[in-house]
């Protein structure tokens, strides 16, 4: 019998729970959090998967995957609805001989060799559900052939100082692995991983079953299989990406990757025709903008109605600035309603919330002399009486 | 659902001919993202319509384009579903102009006696720009007993324009009175295009008409037959906001209409949205020193110019300094940095330079067609 055959497939991890997003990530797993007016952070990688030709995705959820599952849907957003192929939401499932959570990242996969073994891959790309970037994988996987890799890591150049909170490559002149620390006090290099990887399959296959036996692993693709594959001296070959890239794990990123929206050099160069970030859509209607509406410098989204005064700021799908209301270095995510005279800036605001008429949210930072400045923040569905004050830094 | 949708494609394609060189009606470009065909379409699947048939005539490519596969609206259906009918390749198919709506209708006769074999057919020309729920036209045609309900609204006469059939009724809202071409008196009711009959007596009238060499549905079936009173018709009074686009100035009039609130409302309602063919087109970007007032603005859209009064289309580019006011700009079109434009209607894919200047009258805007550039 013949066997279909993909080349490659990809391997999303989506089970995090973002806890450094706080409310945000209460009751979603951190890739399902809205980004950019009309995106959720899973759409960067999803979409650079179909834009590099990878057809098949196997999503892995585990924490709170109500909202992502139903996002994914059966992938036609993404053009990843396919007859054979296309995007699969795995989440953790009993089985006769066992029935566990992912362990870790590696155990995800492990939990997975099924899925994967159906389309009988040579490679797979195992990729983190929680960045904002734009990368052709098939690139990345032209170098992994070339070098004759069983495993390729994604580096970039970083300041040492953030060298420190990350996994860090040392290679050759050849480009090949010889070092690798998780998070070094004292960084050798300054080439973090991107937490993006493309296996020989088989290889992935005989490591991932020979981690699950051992029982002090912790099923981790830093902690286990990377350094593994280091001692056994596995090709192991490092791909420097160049272009934008960023985590947007804590509010601070989160609130800085929007910004970076505003820059007219569009760094992460989202107008791309060629290259472009997909997304489920809602039809909702064009923004309207009021005849008292005073927009600059800002990114908005569609299904919007704008009567009030909005400058620096990313407002998502269907949001609703009521005339007086002035928003400032805000990000206002879906449906999110601000009523008249309130003032909201340099903050993040949930989904569907409701400031109320006169409420205050965060502050600039040159006004703010009373204690540490820093954005604020306000979780989903939630109400900001009239009047009331959310100060900066103070999460809601 | 008991019922199936025709739509017609192309009613006023001859007077809305600035924008139908190489689209028909159905296609023309409303609302900063819609085409015209989104209302019907998406009026009659948010009333439960599994199958809609769209009848084409000419230049239907960029209908065929904007309709894909359907799924936008939910209608890539196994049973049911969306189907365009296109002419049977036949000489006098091809020798121009619709003759009449049984003529275009022939072209649906298969699909209604095969494929979307429902009790009724709800039949709506694509110039109507509206959000109404066609259940409740449904049970008012049933309850009514007639042979064929109209939907219309009630004139406050303030158009002078022409409506394809214009009628009085008694109380109990039976037609009593039914003309042709002419504009609405107030108080009279206005036809929209939108019509319920039974779909076996819809096939007997095709056949029974086209096979004599009749094909003027409005005057030839309806009015002669009501004339002679052989025909009973029930009025469906529709009173939420109705646009017509029947030419350009219609279209330009009807297309700022929307900036209004009461309207916006009433065409964008949460409950019942107005799909349409998503294009992935990054949000819409203000720069420093943009000035936006009272407009309605699409994704993908670069505004660095003053905006006032105007729809912007999806991927609209209003360079530094220019000045847009009283205008419709279609998609992907682009106004150079000082060029000043006021009451005019820019086609798709338009380059208007650097400093130009434009200027129509409120009564008769200017219109650049597709791709040009000035």
């Amino acid at each position: 019998m013949f066997q279909r055959k993909k080349e490659c497939i990809a391997m999303l991890l989506a089970g995090g729970q973002g806890s450094r997003l706080y409310v945000l990530t209460k009751d979603t797993a951190k890739p399902a959090v809205p980004f950019g007016g009309k995106y959720r952070i899973i759409d960067f990688p999803l979409s650079n998967c179909i834009n590099s030709g990878i057809d098949t995705v196997g999503v892995l959820t585990q924490y709170q995957p109500l909202e992502l599952n139903d996002y994914i849907g059966n992938g036609q957003p993404w053009d990843l609805n396919r007859n054979w192929g296309g995007a699969h939401v795995l989440p953790p499932y009993t089985g006769t001989k066992s029935d566990s959570w992912y362990k870790g990242t590696a155990n995800a996969i492990y939990q997975n060799i099924a899925f994967v073994d159906r389309y009988n891959p040579e490679y797979v790309a195992v990729l983190g559900g929680d960045h904002i970037y734009k990368m052709d994988y098939n690139k990345m996987l032209q170098y992994h052939k070339e070098k004759g890799a069983e495993c390729t890591i994604a580096v970039m150049p970083v300041s040492m100082e953030e060298a420190t909170r990350m996994g860090i490559m040392s290679t050759d002149e050849n480009g090949a692995i010889v070092d690798f620390e998780e998070k070094p006090k004292q960084p050798k290099s300054n080439l973090a991983s991107m937490g993006i990887y493309i296996f020989t399959w088989a290889t992935l296959r005989e490591y991932l079953i020979a981690d699950e036996e051992d029982p002090n692993s912790e099923n981790d693709f830093g902690k286990n299989i990377i350094p593994n594959f280091l001692k056994d001296g596995r090709p192991m070959y490092a791909y420097s990406f160049e272009g934008y890239w960023k985590d947007v794990g804590t509010l601070d990123s989160l609130w800085d990757a929007n910004m970076d929206l505003l820059d007219p050099s569009d760094p992460i160069n989202m107008r791309d025709p060629s290259f472009r970030i997909y997304a489920r859509n809602y039809s909702a209607p064009a923004t309207r903008m009021g005849s008292g509406a005073k927009v600059t410098n800002s990114f908005v989204a569609e299904g919007c109605t704008i009567r009030g005064s909005v400058e620096h700021s990313v407002l998502y799908t269907g949001c609703q600035i009521e005339e007086g209301a002035v928003v400032t270095g805000a990000v206002i995510m879906p449906n999110t309603v601000v009523h008249k005279g309130a003032n909201v800036s340099y903050c993040i605001v949930g989904e569907q919330c409701v400031v109320e008429e006169g409420a205050k949210i965060g502050e600039r930072p040159e006004n703010y002399l009373d204690g540490d400045w820093g954005i604020a923040v306000v979780g989903h569905q939630r109400t900001i009486a009239a009047g009331s004050v959310v100060k900066p830094k103070e999460i809601v | 659902m008991k019922m199936t949708g025709i739509i017609f494609s192309e009613m006023y394609s001859g007077t809305l001919n600035s924008f139908t060189q190489d689209r028909n009606m159905a296609a023309i470009p409303f609302g900063g993202r819609y085409r015209l065909v989104d209302f019907a379409l998406s009026n009659m699947v948010n009333s439960g319509i599994l199958n809609v048939g769209v009848l084409v005539k000419q230049h239907y490519q960029s209908l065929m384009d904007h309709l894909s596969n359907s799924q936008e609206w939910d209608l890539n259906r196994k049973n049911g579903g969306l189907q365009l009918l296109p002419p049977f390749a036949t000489e006098d198919a091809n020798s121009g102009g619709s003759r009449g709506k049984l003529d275009e209708l022939r072209n649906a006769l298969d699909y209604l006696e095969n494929i979307a074999v429902t009790p009724y057919v709800l039949m709506a020309d694509a110039y109507v720009v509206c959000n109404i729920d066609y259940r409740a036209a449904l049970e008012d045609h049933i309850a009514s007993g007639c042979d064929i309900t109209m939907l219309a609204t009630k004139e406050t006469g303030t158009s002078q324009l022409k409506c394809a059939s214009v009628m009085n009724t008694d109380n109990g809202r039976r037609v009593i009175s039914y003309a042709l071409e002419c504009p609405a008196k107030p108080g009279e009711y206005a036809s929209m295009g939108n019509m319920i009959i039974s779909r076996e007596f819809l096939i007997n009238v095709i056949r029974d008409y086209t096979s004599r060499g009749i094909y003027d549905f409005l005057r030839d079936f309806i009015q002669h037959e009501f004339n002679r009173g052989r025909l009973s018709i029930n009025l469906y009074e529709v009173d939420t906001t109705v646009l017509r686009i029947r030419d350009v100035n219609e279209y330009f009039q009807n297309s700022l209409a929307i900036l209004n609130d009461d309207v916006s409302a009433a065409l964008f309602r949460g409950d019942r949205p107005i799909h349409t063919r998503v294009t992935d087109e990054v949000p819409a970007s203000y720069g420093l020193e943009c000035q936006v007032q009272n407009c309605v603005i699409a994704d993908g859209c670069f505004v660095d110019g003053s905006v006032e009064n105007s729809v912007l289309s999806r991927g609209v580019k209003i360079g530094k300094g220019a000045k847009v006011k009283n205008c419709i700009i279609m998609q992907g079109s682009v106004v150079g940095e000082g060029a000043c434009l006021e009451n005019v209607i820019v086609d798709k894919w338009v380059t208007i330079s650097g400093g130009a200047q434009l200027k129509g009258l409120e009564s008769n805007p200017v219109v650049i067609r597709k791709g040009v550039t000035v």
